[in-house]
């Protein structure tokens, strides 16, 4: 199995699409923590409350959870960890390679989980150097221990880690590369944010993978639409293992018996 | 063993029955042609044989196992498919080395294969930018990967050209006979593989039509000579039991006596002959005549 799980890596790192995804992730990053170090302590002239300072203790772990923002970029890598195969038709190969699917599945979603633990690493590191240097710059004091960040932490970890399985589950259900790029962005960006950013619609949305994400992560950051309506941490914790399994057995059952002419 | 063994198998896809009924076996240092017009099921039969697709009944079967239960696939048998696809991004070598890391080959086997076919100068090259000659040997190299002693090749010599065909030829030969391999190789161009098989195996519209050795399905085309001569010979080749037809002012074609008996004759007769040509029905013409496809034309 190790090396199946090394085959499926070198298939990712010997295309030139991870390194793309790396860059736009550090953009999206450094794009989202300008935003964030900019409006720290920014009060809205509605009078709703604004941002934490940069001082402030809320403000780092605000900072560090949007880490977790790059769950798109390793849902992508899982999509097409699984899409590609069909789209240049290599499955083929990957087959006659090793005919037991079950295990090429298998290999795919432990890749997946390397993935996602990669990026989760490569996006904390880069988030908290820029955010701790801001908090300092900004006069406030960093404790990595408070704050709930250690939990924060592993949710960020939990949520890329996810996604990628999402993306494998996805992939392995709809096949068509474009398709499921689509619809995974369309899930996440449109349909999550929308289930999960009104408290109304949160009783939907807090099953979802991102609901359950934030929970486990469970920044209670108010966003003036109300309080969040979420799952315990741990709760938030056993629904995302509930999807990690449902998309493994998704990506089996599609994929074990099916024709590949 | 049997190196390879496909029995009763059947399989349809939605109406169409793609392979109907098919049973044959092909033997270790022997080289087999799977011969059949477009459409006829040769693809269908070999990805059964390595697990691809499911027979609806009977067994396509390799060193007497189905292809999925092999612990080392690429140790035992070598394929060749039908448009064998690459992802255009990655280079021939990178290719080879993925499914090295998954079968747990020698990590020196990808430059060595790429070497057997003659791709080492493009081993560093993404595939998006190889012919389709070139992409054909990469599927090659990555049939001889594992060392194995079965290949089953889907019309290998697609996108050739004519040294490539030539080579190709020389190539399974030389697996065969050198190293006692098993060789499946598909085609619907005669001329391909005609020279290289030992054994036909000939399927239409997904039934097997035919199977036997190169010679007994070319064989004597009901052992006419064709003879040349200026002479008027006809008669005494009746008289020596011979069936005589004029094709052609000066060309007989006779039944019943082999060269050898015509050329005596002649002597005896101090007949000139310029030409005695052996006819054999030529393997396109059996072919075509098997297949049908001769009598739609
Ligand atoms: N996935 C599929 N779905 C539907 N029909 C199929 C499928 N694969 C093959 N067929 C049909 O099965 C029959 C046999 O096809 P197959 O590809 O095995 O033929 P072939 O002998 O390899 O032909 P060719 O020389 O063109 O490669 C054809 O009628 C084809 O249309
Ligand atoms: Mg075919």
């Amino acid at each position: 199995m190790t090396n199946l799980i090394r085959a499926e890596l070198q298939k990712l790192f010997t295309t030139r699409l991870w390194w793309a995804m790396a860059l736009v992730m550090f953009a999206f990053t450094a794009f989202g923590l300008a935003f964030l170090i900019a409006q720290a302590g920014v009060a809205p002239a509605n009078g709703q409350p604004g941002l934490p300072a940069l001082d402030d203790p809320a403000w780092l772990p605000l900072a560090l959870s949007f880490s977790s923002g790059a769950n798109i970029f390793t849902m992508i890598l899982g999509i097409v960890l699984m899409t590609s195969e069909y789209r240049y038709q290599t499955i083929t190969g990957t087959f006659l390679t090793t005919p037991k699917r079950g295990r090429v599945i298998a290999a795919k979603l432990g890749a997946g989980v390397l993935v996602g633990v990669f990026f989760a690493v490569i996006s904390l590191l880069f988030t908290g150097i820029v955010a701790i240097t801001a908090v300092l710059i900004g006069g406030g004091s960093i404790d990595l221990t408070s704050g709930r960040i250690p939990q924060l932490t592993l949710g960020v970890f939990a949520t890329l880690v996810l996604y990628a399985l999402f993306g494998i589950g996805l992939g392995a259900l709809v096949r068509n590369q474009v398709a499921a790029l689509i619809g995974g962005i369309v899930w996440a960006y449109v349909i999550e944010s929308i289930l999960g950013a009104f408290p109304a619609l949160q009783t939907v949305g807090k099953w979802l993978p991102g609901g359950a994400a934030q929970a486990l992560m469970n920044i209670d950051f108010d966003t003036g639409l109300g309080q969040p309506n979420l799952l315990p941490a741990w709760g938030g914790a056993l629904v995302l293992v509930a999807y990690a399994l449902l998309f493994a057995l998704v990506a089996n059952l599609t994929t074990t018996r099916r024709d590949i002419t | 063993m049997t190196a390879i063994e496909i029995r009763n198998l059947s399989k349809s896809f939605g109406a169409v029955r793609a392979v109907d009924d098919v049973s044959f076996t092909v033997e270790a240092g022997t080289v087999t042609g799977y011969l059949g017009p477009n459409g006829a099921g040769k693809t269908t039969t070999l990805r059964s044989l390595l697990g691809l697709v499911t027979p609806d009944a009977g067994e396509a079967l390799v060193n007497g196992q189905r292809y999925a239960s092999l612990d080392h696939p690429l140790n035992e048998v070598g394929a060749v498919l039908e448009a064998t696809s690459f992802h255009p991004g990655r280079t021939a070598r990178d290719h080879l080395r993925i499914m090295t890391t998954a079968a747990g080959l020698p990590a020196s086997r990808p430059d060595e294969a790429l070497e057997q076919v003659g791709l080492a100068d493009a081993a560093r090259k993404r595939v998006g930018g190889f012919s389709l000659g070139m992409r054909q040997r990469l599927a090659l190299a990555g049939a001889l990967l594992g060392q194995p002693k079965i290949f089953i090749l889907d019309e290998p010599a697609n996108g050739l050209d004519p040294a490539g065909i030539q080579w190709l030829r020389g190539f399974l030969r030389h697996l065969a006979r050198d190293t006692g391999a098993a060789v499946l190789v598909s085609s619907h161009v005669l001329a391909e593989v005609e020279q290289t098989v030992d054994n036909v195996v000939i399927i239409a519209k997904g039934r097997l039509v035919r199977q036997g050795t190169l010679a007994e399905l070319t064989g004597n085309g009901g052992g006419a000579v064709r003879v040349k001569t200026k002479d008027d010979f006809a008669p005494a080749l009746r008289a020596a039991g011979a069936e005589v037809e004029e094709v052609e002012p000066g060309v007989l074609r006779v039944k019943g006596l082999d060269a050898e008996e015509i050329g005596r004759l002649a002597l005896d007769q101090r007949v000139l002959l310029t030409e005695v040509i052996h006819e054999r029905s030529d393997l396109q013409s059996v072919f075509l005549e098997l297949t049908g496809e001769g009598a739609q034309a």
